[in-house]
């Protein structure tokens, strides 16, 4: 099966500052390559200061990398840092979304923003979408008229989904999003996003600590650590039989 | 020896129009050495009781129980100024949000040095600084932290959460503390990290017979090492009971909710297959439901269900509903 999404060598080094005026190089990631097909999640797992983040706004376009190729269906959005300015297929959720979602703009109008800047729908066309997203994400079309603070936080993730979900992505980056939700608010946000997936073949790059569940829903599974990918394969075989000793110590707390 | 003996704790929050009702009656006790857990979701009252206890809500709670004995003195009865002395000696806190509860202006080694005990302080002032800071490096290696005079020297923004926690802890049991109330203590922390802070907790209980009160969203946290657990929805305790007994035969449809919603203990769920969710979302705390309050979202509903229902107890497990999942036969 041909890949949805293929990563290439991928490379990304940040400048710090060591004293007054000289500057040391930290790589924070090394030589990166993996791959997803459609309606695929593929898990990302290792400590704090592994690359975690940096590798998923690599991928949504945040940063910009310093060598190798991301591939999407075959045409390269990446090559060596110059990145096709389109964002609209890769999106992404963070963490926080009490935090992450302007608290001074309606749901409509955010939501609209997006449409606007991405695609040449006219005005019905948009709300039409608007409409169709929320109702899509378990929320009712009415919620377009409220502010942020109105909601719960299940409700405020569904709303960060729907605005990752507004662009028809292919690919969607789910930075530890699930792991500050309370269980039973996570347990239906794992429901909807499964549903999802099912229906659209979505594909989810999920990036968290929470073993349980990258065990639970991802297909593949990357061990990150110190930037490098110590071990790549299906999640099944590596939870049954961790080669390296980092995974290992991950799995086994 | 009984340490903690809580019953019917009731906090109000007072707004304009009316009292909200955060806590509703809660009740536990606490053995000398036991780990117990309180758990429940955000805007359950879990932090707002561990708060209680330590007396440090401000004036707008209303904080009312029939009685709150620490080693049978009751705390509400004494002055502000003799509770505080009798909750600073015994009984430590670690708050949620490390890296935001410590100090931002102020050095590690400064924020450690000020909880130490002012006791057996000899010598010439000297000899009592070197000590100070012996104790303050004995403390911080006690937590696992090694590079100690990095850590000391900086302040809490340049270090990452993991450290900011477990300065935290050693600041907590710097004065070796009978009860220890954690705070979700690991909210912020990969799995690695995670497991440093429960084994420091699990030993520091096994060791110095250190009382633990775990508050957490998380069951499977601490399912291994807990010996009791009290299970919060919306400010009411809807069970509580030994561990192992919760967690083989529940009985309120909430905590069964809470088991299934985990994938480990889930058995026969089949990859990518959706959990059981309970649908809804939690209430806000000014439009809760008269009566249980897990009544809109419970599948087992019923008319009954709108009076508040009473907790039954059955061979140390009580749990408060109308239909439990198991009857007792009586």
């Amino acid at each position: 099966m041909q890949p949805l999404l293929k990563v290439q060598a991928l490379s990304k080094t940040f400048n710090m500052r060591a004293g007054i005026f000289s500057r040391k190089k930290f790589d924070v990631l090394k030589n990166i390559s993996f791959s997803i097909g459609k309606g695929e999640t593929i898990a990302i797992i290792g400590e704090t200061g592994s690359g975690k983040s940096t590798l998923a706004k690599l991928l949504v376009g945040a940063y910009s990398a310093d060598s190798g190729q991301i591939l999407l269906e075959n045409n390269t959005i990446e090559n060596n840092g110059n990145r096709d300015a389109q964002c609209r297929y890769i999106r992404m959720i963070f963490q926080d979304s009490a935090t992450s979602l302007n608290p001074a703009v309606t749901i409509a109008e955010m939501l609209d923003d997006c449409l606007k800047f991405n695609t040449d729908f006219d005005k019905t066309q948009r709300s039409e979408k608007i409409g169709s997203t929320l109702l899509k994400v378990g929320l009712l079309v009415d919620h377009q008229q409220y502010y942020p603070h109105m909601f719960s936080v299940g409700q405020l993730q569904r709303v960060a989904l729907a605005r990752a979900l507004i662009l028809d992505p292919k690919v969607v980056v789910l930075d530890e999003a699930l792991s500050s939700l309370d269980p039973s608010v996570r347990a239906q946000i794992v429901n909807l996003l499964l549903k999802l997936q099912l229906e659209t073949g979505l594909t989810y790059i999920l990036i968290t600590h929470h073993l349980s569940l990258v065990r639970h829903i991802s297909d593949q599974l990357v061990v990150l650590n110190k930037g490098e990918i110590v071990e790549y394969g299906a999640t099944e075989t590596i939870f049954q039989n961790p080669q390296s000793k980092v995974t290992q110590r991950l799995l086994s707390c | 020896m009984q340490l903690l003996d809580i019953r019917n704790l009731t906090i109000e929050l007072q707004t304009s129009e009316t009292a909200i009702r955060a806590v509703d009656r809660v009740s536990f006790s606490l053995k000398e050495g036991e780990v117990h857990a309180l758990v429940g979701e955000s805007g359950s009252g879990k932090s707002l009781i561990a708060k209680a206890i330590v007396g440090v809500l401000n004036e707008r709670w209303v904080i009312t129980a029939d009685r709150m004995h620490w080693r049978g003195v009751d705390l509400m009865r004494l002055t502000p100024e003799q509770r505080r002395k009798t909750v600073s000696q015994d009984i430590a806190m670690i708050y949620q949000d490390p890296s935001r509860c410590l100090d931002p202006t102020a050095k590690i080694f400064n924020q450690i040095a000020e909880t130490l005990p002012e006791v057996a302080a000899k010598g010439f002032f000297l000899k009592r600084n070197r000590e100070r800071k012996d104790r303050v490096k004995a403390l911080i290696h006690k937590v696992g932290i090694k590079n100690h005079e990095a850590v000391l020297d900086s302040y809490p923004h340049e270090l990452s959460e993991g450290v900011c926690q477990k300065v935290m802890i050693a600041m907590a049991i710097a004065r070796t503390p009978k009860l220890l109330i954690a705070d979700e203590p690991t909210t912020a922390l990969e799995s690695t990290t995670r497991a440093q802070v429960f084994r420091l907790l699990k030993s520091l209980n096994q060791l110095k017979n250190m009382s633990i009160l775990m508050i957490s969203h998380e069951l499977e946290e601490i399912v291994n090492w807990s010996h009791g657990i009290h299970v919060l929805y919306c400010g009411q305790m809807v069970e509580a009971g030994p561990t192992h007994r919760i967690f083989s035969q529940p009985r309120h449809p909430y905590t069964q909710a809470l088991l299934k919603s985990l994938p480990d203990y889930e058995h026969g769920l089949a990859h990518k297959e959706p959990f059981y969710a309970l649908k809804g979302t939690i209430p806000t705390l000014q439009h809760l439901p008269i009566g249980c309050r897990l009544g809109p979202r419970c599948p087992q509903a019923q008319k009954e269900c709108v009076v508040a229902p009473k907790l039954s107890k059955h061979h140390g497990h009580s749990y408060a509903c109308h239909f439990p999942l198991i009857k007792d036969i009586k």
